[in-house]
């Protein structure tokens, strides 16, 4: 049996008997009899000017034990730009800002400390759409934009444009001035999306040895540990970030947010101070998905090439620039994904607005993109009379075609996925009888994705027990990997049991560098740095063993916890006693790996302001839906769902089933019925569970799923992640589908009932977007 | 004003405010932190325990209201109600748990199913999921678990015999 044969299996979860039971001990649970508790006084004005802060009344309220203002936290943090205190302290630029916060004995006694303290405000008129930002003499939401640190070279800024990100590849005016192509152009739009993780955003810090340990429910420890360090102006050394099980993330806790609060709380009273967001919170300060702006065009011949294509993506950020600055890059990789183009050219920016900023979600930027993308390719289908799905299997990237911005494609992957999809839609059969009388529609759509990847490292000390340690900053947030893939692998490669492989609860002074859980990079990531740390342990094991049983280290094999001669299952020694033998040798036995992206190139000049100008893991999807749409009430059922997934090579395959359904009903809330709206004055007007309608058991449906294996990755073992990615086309494929059963366009999701009835009834308006040029020029900066 | 009840079958005696939802005495003041405040207002499901064998979500029960009752977190479940321990080894054999936290709470709701309804089909089981969200697993499969213990109930004679 191979490394790889014995390191797949359905091995189920460490954790689940705990959860189960109310044993385990997330974040939130973690409060004892001697914890301070905090409130915070958040900004009730979009945009204004703090004019007088006054603390000293809460200062003496019963039980306060310290309050923090931005005067105790001065410094600016962000993605990209430093744009972002942890309080305002001149400008406040949402609703919801945090402005101070209160420590006492009681969540009560904070409350009431927070209503005392006094604050006066010079209320500016807001910004609050991405057409108002961008609108000639628009107010500044950062004034002093120019001043601020640039954190990466390259990218283009100025004014209400946070970032910029650009992709060029060949001469897009020739390609649309070519006399025999046919110019097809479509506007989207989509709104926010809220992850509501189980877990609010919650952070306990304590003050030891003169540094913080902060207790969080984060994805990404080295952040919150940069983060508290550069706002608080300590050398970041000085914050140890430790993550207990993780209630759900989703992408939100992949920024730092209140964290850094706790730290400074906790150094100011030398106490337990733990900061937990009220529902309430942590639905109106969510760092949603971002709302988008899409134009996209087309120059496609008769014969069905796309020999042009040109778009322009708005993001809104919200009030600071945080992963969006990043996620701009992802637009030349989703939107400009999934096709072979002749020219192409991409601009998409970031904008900032008086609104709660804006972050990461599952499938970040790629599941609007790709919504935006599929209908506009159903949509050049529609005009000039080519199939869709035949359509799509000419025209799908394969092996040595070029992206947005010039990387080569490798292997066949996405049209074999179409026929694979083809097979399972026949294996499953029609579910379209159960329409009965409703509206019928059917789609199938193409996605693009990617594996990020980036800095992670593991350590692994193998035991006298024959148990090994694996001790690197990943986080469990619920997909699994820490419990399932990662100890698959070292046991893989140990030839011991999962169940012996102990992984240690990420703690930043412990583990090396990490750029966090999310992304589909774990499994990755780690799980290379991992089979390298078994190296130096598999050549100690095999070189002990070889003397102890006098047979040279090639004979030998590493399996069922035992080092034996390969030719002899169960002779040999158990790794326990070859351990034991090493230690008295020559120590502990014990190694360690590193990974990084290996930065596949672009074409030069091409990527203007990107983070990543190629993508190390493509990763593809392929979805397909049947719905029935209800034309008294407008109400979309879905009536079947199918999903062809690139997975690399499937480690345990049960496991991403499992990321399979959920990401996909995730996606169905996206797309049908999880709807954020602004009020008046940019607030999140969804604060809870009964005003954002999330999936319910009756509204998901049994996925069906094909794994696609064997397509190219430098993952270990052939892998890529596999949970973020269902999510990526589930918004694309509804949509299609109901734009398919009502022979109307779909502009805009999520398709509620009212707007499907507006949409069914003629009365949706036309998008206009009138703040993104027709000329694709006036939507850059230079 | 005392009110005493019984909580996972001892003798539990509370002094504070009546009005004081169960949630925060469970979490609050005892650390029995097995029940999930999520979203406190009775949507999500995630704190519901058993008053008197009924499910009830115990943000919106005030403890003044239990003086005599007895209440069953999944704390006390999770010892001593069958039930719960075939919904929690059913979840366990078919990988059904992500990140977790709605997972007391489905066991609390779906264990007084089980016991109520020992026929019931998919659709019956979905509807009885209504009042416990999970923003995880997309449901299919928490739905296989409960279908594979009526399964068990019917192999093993079934209570509607």
């Amino acid at each position: 049996m191979s490394e790889v044969e014995r390191t797949i299996m359905n091995l189920p979860r460490r954790d689940a008997p705990d959860k189960l039971r109310g044993r385990t001990r997330y974040t939130n649970d973690r409060m004892d009899a001697t914890t301070l508790h905090t409130a915070l006084l958040r900004s009730t004005v979009p945009a204004g000017r703090i004019v007088r802060l006054n603390v000293s009344r809460a200062l003496k309220c019963p039980g306060v034990r310290a309050v923090a203002t931005a005067a105790d936290a001065p410094g600016l943090f962000g993605i990209g730009v430093a744009d972002h205190p942890l309080f305002a302290s001149d400008t406040i630029r949402y609703i919801g800002e945090p402005i101070a916060a209160v420590a006492a004995e009681t969540q009560e006694q904070a409350r009431a400390a927070v209503a005392a303290i006094e604050l006066e405000v010079e209320p500016f008129a807001p910004v609050l759409t991405m057409e108002e930002a961008l609108a000639a003499g628009a107010r500044l939401v950062h004034e002093n934009w120019r001043n601020y640190e640039d954190l990466f070279e390259g990218g283009s800024r100025r004014g209400n444009v946070a970032w910029e990100a650009k992709a060029v590849r060949g001469d897009v005016d020739a390609a649309f001035a070519q006399p025999d192509v046919r110019i097809v152009e479509s506007t989207f739009r989509v709104g926010r999306q809220n992850h509501v993780p189980f877990e609010p955003r919650v952070a306990i810090c304590t003050w030891e040895d003169d540094r913080a340990h902060i207790q969080t429910s984060t994805q990404v420890p080295w952040t919150v540990r940069n983060v508290t360090g550069k706002v608080m102006g300590l050398p970041p050394g000085r914050v140890r970030v430790t993550v207990p099980p993780v209630g759900g993330g989703f992408g939100l806790k992949f920024d730092a947010t209140i964290e850094p609060i706790t730290a400074v709380l906790a150094r100011k009273t030398g106490r337990t101070v733990m900061i937990e967001n009220s529902r309430t919170e942590e639905m109106t300060t969510c760092l949603c998905r971002e709302n988008a702006d899409i134009r996209i065009r087309s120059a496609v011949t008769a014969d069905g090439e796309i020999v042009g294509r040109e778009a322009t993506v708005l993001m809104d950020c919200g009030a600071y620039g945080g992963e969006q600055i990043f996620l701009t890059t992802m637009t030349a990789h989703t939107l400009g994904g999934n096709y072979r183009l002749g020219a192409v050219r991409l601009t998409s920016r970031a904008i900032y607005t008086n609104t709660p900023p804006n972050g990461a979600f599952r499938a970040c930027n790629g599941v609007y993109n790709t919504f935006a993308l599929e209908r506009h390719t159903d949509e050049i289908c529609a005009e000039l009379g080519f199939d869709p799905i035949e359509f799509r299997r000419r025209n799908v990237l394969g092996d040595g075609d070029l992206g947005a911005t010039g990387q080569v494609f490798e292997g066949e992957v996405l049209r074999p996925m179409l026929e694979r999809m083809e097979a399972l839609r026949e294996k499953v059969g029609s579910a379209r009888e159960r329409a009965a009388g409703r509206l019928y529609g059917r789609a199938t759509t193409v996605g693009t994705w990617f594996i990020f990847v980036g800095p992670s490292s593991a350590t692994v000390n193998l035991n006298a027990d024959g148990s090994a340690t694996l001790v690197t900053s990943g986080v469990e947030i619920g997909s699994g990997t820490m419990t399932q893939s990662l100890p698959q692998i070292v046991a893989g490669q140990l030839g011991l049991d999962p169940r012996d492989v102990i992984v240690k609860q990420a703690d930043t002074d412990a583990a090396g560098l990490d750029v966090g859980v999310g992304g589909g990079r774990t499994t990755v990531s780690i799980g290379a740095a991992s089979i390298e740390a078994c190296v130096p342990i598999r050549e100690n094991l095999l070189k002990t063993a070889s003397e102890m049983l006098q047979t040279p280290p090639e004979r030998l094999a590493l399996r069922n916890g035992r080092v034996e001669i390969a030719a002899i299952p169960g002779s040999g020694a158990t790794v326990a006693a070859v351990v034991q033998r090493a230690q008295s040798i020559g120590g502990p036995v014990t190694g360690t790996g590193s990974f990084t992206a290996k930065n596949v190139p672009a074409m030069a000049g091409c990527a203007m302001g990107h983070f990543i100008e190629a993508i190390d893991i493509p990763v593809f999807a392929v979805h397909d839906a049947e719905v029935a749409v209800d034309p008294e009430t407008g109400h979309v059922e879905v009536l079947s769902y199918n999903v062809v997934q690139d997975v690399g090579r499937a480690l345990n395959p049960r496991a991403i089933h499992g990321q399979v359904q959920g990401g996909v009903v995730q996606g169905l809330g996206y797309a049908l019925h999880e709807e954020v709206t602004l009020g008046p004055q940019g607030e999140i007007r969804q604060s809870g569970f009964e005003t954002y309608r999330l999936p319910l058991a009756l509204d998901a449906v049994p996925v069906a799923i094909d794994l696609y294996e064997g397509a190219p990755s430098m993952g270990p073992l052939g892998t890529k992640g596999a949970g973020e990615v269902p999510i990526l086309n589930t918004a694309a494929t509804i949509a299609c589908a109901v734009a398919n059963a009502t022979g109307r366009r779909i502009q805009q999701i999520p398709l509620t009932p009212p707007r499907v009835l507006c949409i069914l009834r003629g009365r949706e308006p036309e998008l206009s977007h009138p703040h993104i040029s027709a000329d694709w020029l006036q939507n850059t900066l230079d | 004003m005392t009110t005493t009840f019984q909580l996972n079958g001892e003798s539990c005696r509370f002094d504070g405010d009546p009005m004081t939802p169960l949630i925060d005495l469970l979490r609050r003041d005892r650390f029995m932190t097995g029940t999930k405040a999520v979203c406190r207002e009775g949507f999500c499901g995630a704190c519901i325990v058993h008053v008197e064998s009924e499910p009830v979500p115990a943000c919106l029960r005030p403890v003044g209201l239990l003086e005599g009752l007895s209440v069953t977190t999944i704390e006390g479940a999770s010892q001593f109600d069958a039930e719960a321990q075939r919904l929690q080894a059913a979840f366990e054999r078919v990988d059904a748990v992500q990140c977790g936290m709605c997972f007391p709470g489905m066991v609390m709701s779906l264990s007084e199913f089980l016991r109520e309804n020992s026929r019931a089909d998919r659709d019956a089981v979905k509807h009885a999921m209504v009042g416990n969200i999970c923003r995880c697993t997309g449901y299919e499969r928490i739905v296989d678990a409960v279908m594979e213990c009526l399964a068990e109930g019917e192999h093993a004679g079934g209570a509607d015999v």
